[in-house]
């Protein structure tokens, strides 16, 4: 049976937080169960002359109608282009793709880092930790984003069960700050087993890869970078790794250990 | 009756006219999970060089209209592992295996052959005389006198077709074209990509650390089938068209201008199952006509 497959699918879907953020809706899309939290589906907007197909990490998913969802921020020709694709429009999905999270041992405290659009990959980890019944308690979700506008579906999230914990960098929601700071905070002078997992923007994932450092915690990053393949083909889409040498984010990501990836 | 896909080259039979373009489909691995690589007339490797290879530093890929830029500097694993890892994996796939070389002198290039004359999974060398990524790519590449040179040395060195990879950025193309015929040339591949470069208007920096860079895709397709048309009236070694060839209309293209095969590249990115859909199409497309065979195509171009 093949892994990856390559399916034509319609937004089922489509919801505007504003007029850059968006969340759509897609299927069918058969390997929809068996999406990773971590894993990314490439897309490919039919009918335009927009070459490269564009990567989305999957924000959640439903193995019983086959769909899926990603929560994606206008950037340039390809998101911009999806944006205003219309409910039953047609879209390429190819996937999955990528190496998902690792979960966490039972006893760790795990610490969930989502910078705004960034939180995709980890609402998904908390939602199937939940259902292979992890302890709630045993789960901690940071969500932070520049101002209140960017924590888009905030319920959606807090509806898991797990304790959100939101920032915001102007203050105008929840703590004051960036997420690796409301982290530090927690984690300070405490002596709890803690595993973290993060995406978000690079500042925000260098700030935690330097501080799970610090503590000496284990856990993992999700990178983002500019995908022309997606398959592991190209080499466009490389990081230098701490050990030397280069990884590629489709293939060897985008999931990295803590300390692995020169950020 | 299904028409006679394959096309002979240098002696070789290829079950049909649709290879894989060198640094679109690396070393196999990759393109092997989305569709039976044996389906396939050819696969060109990823670019070959006597020591491993790390490329440039990111970013090295750009979009751009109809195209891509790419200056990725050559990463590969070097002719030693890649005789143990990479050929090794292929000898499973019943298709033809070109191993794409690429050398920073004209010795450079012996050495590795030399090395490649032992495989016999190596079933065709394709000199990358045109890689415009790498400091002295292109001195052989728009040099007849070298590149006829480096040519007839390989073909010292190794015993099977040796096909010479043509860089559209020179004067006068016909005129290298010639001097790999006359230094011993089995075949011609063209085009390599076009120079260019893109900009970020908000940082003032090239989109590529490397500057410049290679452009592929759609974009490039009218000037690669204008080379091939060109080179095939010129010379009498078989020509393989590349260039932005995305569906089996391209391809047909690039058979009337005179190619005997096509390598798809960039297309690969998008779809990498592409070439199953090509090769059904362009049966279906040979069927229509009522061509029994795809030789029936090549050349056939009416000019006015």
């Amino acid at each position: 049976m093949k892994k990856i497959v390559i399916e034509t699918a319609k937004i089922l879907s489509k919801k505007q937080w504003a007029p850059d953020l968006n969340l759509i809706n897609l299927g069918p899309f058969s390997k929809a169960g068996i999406i990773k939290p971590g894993q990314f589906v490439h897309i490919k907007i039919s009918d335009t002359d927009i070459l490269f197909r564009r990567a989305f990490s999957v924000f959640d998913t439903d193995a019983k109608n086959d769909s899926l969802s990603i929560l994606f921020k206008v950037f340039g020709r390809g998101t911009s282009r999806l944006a205003v694709l219309p409910k039953g429009a047609k879209v390429n999905i190819m996937g999955p793709l990528g190496n998902g999270f690792s979960f966490p041992r039972r006893k760790e405290m795990a610490v969930l880092a989502g910078g705004g659009i960034g939180l995709p990959p980890l609402y998904l980890l908390a939602k199937e930790m939940i259902e292979r019944g992890y302890d709630r308690k045993r789960i901690l979700i940071f969500y932070g984003g520049k101002t209140r506008r960017e924590l888009i579906e905030l319920n959606r999230l807090r509806g898991l069960g797990p304790k959100v914990i939101c920032s915001t960098d102007d203050g105008s929601y929840g703590l004051q700050g960036f997420v690796s700071d409301a982290i530090r905070k927690l984690i300070s002078g405490k002596s709890e087993n803690y595993r973290i997992y993060a995406c978000g923007p690079n500042g925000m994932l260098k700030a935690i890869d330097e501080m799970a450092r610090e503590f000496k915690i284990p856990g993992q990053l999700s990178l983002e970078a500019p995908m022309p393949c997606g398959t592991g083909i190209c080499l466009g889409c490389i990081v230098p790794l701490r050990a030397g040498g280069y990884s590629r984010v489709c293939r060897e990501g985008p999931v990295y250990e803590i300390g692995e990836v020169l950020l | 009756m299904t028409p006679d896909l394959s096309v002979e080259i240098a002696g070789i039979r290829f079950k049909n006219p649709i290879l894989t373009a060198s640094g679109t489909c690396g070393y196999g691995e990759e393109l092997a999970e989305f569709f039976d690589l044996s389906l396939l007339g050819g696969i060109v490797t990823k670019s070959i060089t006597a020591k491993s290879r790390e490329g440039h530093p990111p970013p090295r890929t750009a979009e751009t209209d109809a195209g891509m830029l790419n200056a990725i500097g050559l990463a590969n694993v070097g002719v030693d592992r890649f005789i143990a890892e990479k050929l090794k994996f292929l000898e499973k796939y019943d298709t033809t295996v070109i191993v794409n070389v690429a050398g920073a002198t004209e010795q450079e290039y012996v050495d590795i052959c030399t090395r490649l004359a032992d495989c016999p999974r190596a079933n065709m060398v394709e000199l990358n005389f045109s890689c415009p990524n790498v400091q002295r790519g292109m001195t052989i590449a728009s040099n007849a006198e070298l590149a006829e040179q480096t040519v007839r040395q390989v073909k010292k060195v190794f015993p099977r077709p040796v096909i010479a990879k043509l860089s559209p950025n020179v004067t006068n193309i016909c005129e290298i074209a010639s001097a790999c015929e006359a230094g011993g040339a089995d075949a011609l591949s063209l085009i390599n990509t076009l120079v260019g470069m893109a900009v970020d208007i908000e940082t003032f920096r090239p989109r590529l650390t490397n500057n410049t860079g290679g452009l592929s895709g759609p974009a490039i397709k009218p000037v690669a089938l204008a080379m091939v048309h060109k080179v095939y009236k010129s010379v009498k070694i078989p020509i393989i068209g590349i260039g932005g060839i995305s569906n089996y209309k391209d391809v047909v293209e690039f058979l009337l201008c005179g190619a005997k095969a096509v390598q798809i590249g960039t297309a690969l990115f998008v779809q990498p199952d592409a070439p199953v859909q090509i090769i059904k199409d362009l049966k279906k497309y040979l069927t229509k006509l009522k061509f029994g065979k795809v030789d029936e195509l090549i050349g056939q171009l009416r000019t006015y």
